[in-house]
């Protein structure tokens, strides 16, 4: 990824665009992914004509993806964010949501290519979440370089438009060969887009929903999209949210997906549901959780 | 060293939610040697509550792997639970100690051993056995690292002090222990 000794224009001021491709999918990984160049390079890039990703047919996708990384006067990096990271970060005890995750991702192309000795000036990224907010954190994290944040940034500015480019490839082909963890009879490998509205998808939703296990680790179980598939699940009920609805969730009021919406119930379940209160035991039981069983 | 054949379960004097339980033995030895089965790996002790009894293709989807990482001695491995992360540790049961599935014989269906109505029998009934065995256990921590602090890992810690307890006094240390001060 990117070239290998430097290239000499990246000593010169350089400019940056980053974009992201599959955020809005509830199957498999979320991709982040950056173009860089000498400022002076711009015109030239503006003419190679990239257009919106979105709009372009995946052959030619691929095809301006293979352009860009022979063109010795382009770098780029990606950040391939696997689906169950996003799931795990969302589920966590502390959540990170997914504009966390997001800024983050960012934050790390910007630090992976200064610290590869680019001389970057300008980046250009597209609005995650507030944008004058987005612009002060990257600016506040990277004093030295001058971040423009704006909506469709990649219809805007030729770097961004080939970051989307860089990005859609990368999760396009991730998920293409994707080989899932799971090993029962009867997986397949046919699903779509992974987008939500996706006919391909939902059928390979309804096909691998398991009633224990929900499904396997390819979805983002964080999704608001597994809702309706959970609604006949078996219930599993979390140490950690037991935890959490004694009060001392230092979340407060930042809005999360609520767990509730995914099929976990919590609130009304007794703690006994879990483990028994210790009550009458000596500290010596109840500090390593054990009890006397009387029925079983 | 002779391995206890079975081991006697009763309630205890006072039970919340009325007697009736009845006395009986746990069958510790295998019903069929050929039905014997080996659960050392493959026992799970999760970080929740999961509201079902049965089977379930767990190798399928569970599939947890080491991370490059040791916590006092042990591997860390990480597994992934209904979309959350979870690292675990596998602690092996003490030299002389033996993890057992056990089956009512009531149902088959592993209903469960209590209240099994008023036991009419005079002579004590086998009310259970073991369907499986295992010598380690595999236990799980959702975002807590795990270490020796852990619930289960201290747990263990009743094995030596009921050794210490109820092992049987031999008759040197009777006598090498003077039961009067001068």
């Amino acid at each position: 990824m990117g070239s290998s000794p430097l290239p000499e224009w990246a000593s010169e001021p350089c400019i940056m665009g980053i974009d992201e491709a599959g955020r809005g999918p509830v199957l498999g990984p979320m991709v982040y992914g950056c173009l860089y160049c000498a400022r002076s390079f711009q015109k030239t890039l503006a003419s190679l004509n990239f257009a919106d990703s979105k709009t372009l047919k995946e052959e030619k996708r691929e095809e301006l993806f293979e352009k860009l990384k022979a063109d010795s006067s382009l770098g780029w990096e990606v950040d391939v964010i696997d689906p169950r990271e996003l799931s795990a970060k969302m589920l966590q005890r502390v959540k990170i949501n997914l504009n966390e995750i997001s800024h983050n991702s960012a934050i790390g192309l910007v630090s992976r290519v200064l610290n590869m000795g680019v001389l970057l000036t300008e980046v250009y990224v597209d609005t995650v979440g507030d944008a004058e907010k987005y612009r002060i954190k990257l600016s506040e994290r990277f004093p030295g370089v001058n971040f423009v944040v704006a909506k469709k940034a990649d219809s805007l500015y030729p770097v961004v438009s080939g970051a989307s480019i860089v990005a859609k490839v990368t999760r396009d082909r991730a998920l293409r060969d994707w080989i899932l963890d799971e090993s029962a009879d009867n997986m397949h490998r046919n699903f779509g887009s992974g987008y939500p509205g996706d006919p391909g998808t939902k059928a390979w939703l309804d096909h691998h929903m398991h009633p224990v296990f929900g499904f396997p680790t390819l979805v983002r179980f964080s999704w608001g999209t597994c809702t309706p598939y959970f609604k006949d699940i078996v219930e599993v009920i979390w140490e950690s949210d037991k935890l959490e609805e004694d009060g001392s969730n230092s979340n407060g009021g930042k809005r999360q997906l609520k767990l509730s919406n995914v099929g976990f119930t919590r609130n009304k379940k007794k703690s006994e549901d879990i483990e028994s209160s210790g009550k009458g035991r000596c500290k010596f039981f109840q500090a390593r959780k054990l009890e006397l069983v009387a029925n079983f | 060293m002779e391995e206890e054949k079975s081991f006697r379960v009763s309630p205890p004097e006072s039970t919340i939610g009325g007697g009736g339980g009845v006395t009986g033995t746990i069958d510790l030895c295998r019903r069929d040697p050929s039905s014997a089965v080996d659960l050392t790996d493959r026992v799970h002790l999760l970080p929740c509550s999961i509201k079902h009894d049965g089977p379930c293709p767990v190798s399928h989807y569970f599939k947890p792997r080491d991370l490059d990482v040791v916590v006092d001695g042990s591997s860390v491995e990480e597994a992934f639970f209904r979309g959350r992360k979870l690292q675990g540790i596998t602690v092996p049961l003490p030299e002389g100690y033996r993890g057992h599935v056990l089956e009512s014989k009531k149902s088959g269906k592993g209903k469960g051993f209590g209240n099994l109505g008023r036991g009419r029998g005079r002579g004590v009934q086998t009310v259970g056995f073991s369907r499986a065995e295992f010598r380690n256990l595999t236990y799980w921590n959702h975002d807590i690292v795990p270490s020796s602090d852990d619930p289960l890992v201290r747990s263990f810690h009743w094995f030596s002090v009921a050794d210490a307890l109820h092992k049987p006094v031999t008759a040197e240390e009777m006598s090498s222990t003077s039961t009067f001060p001068d």
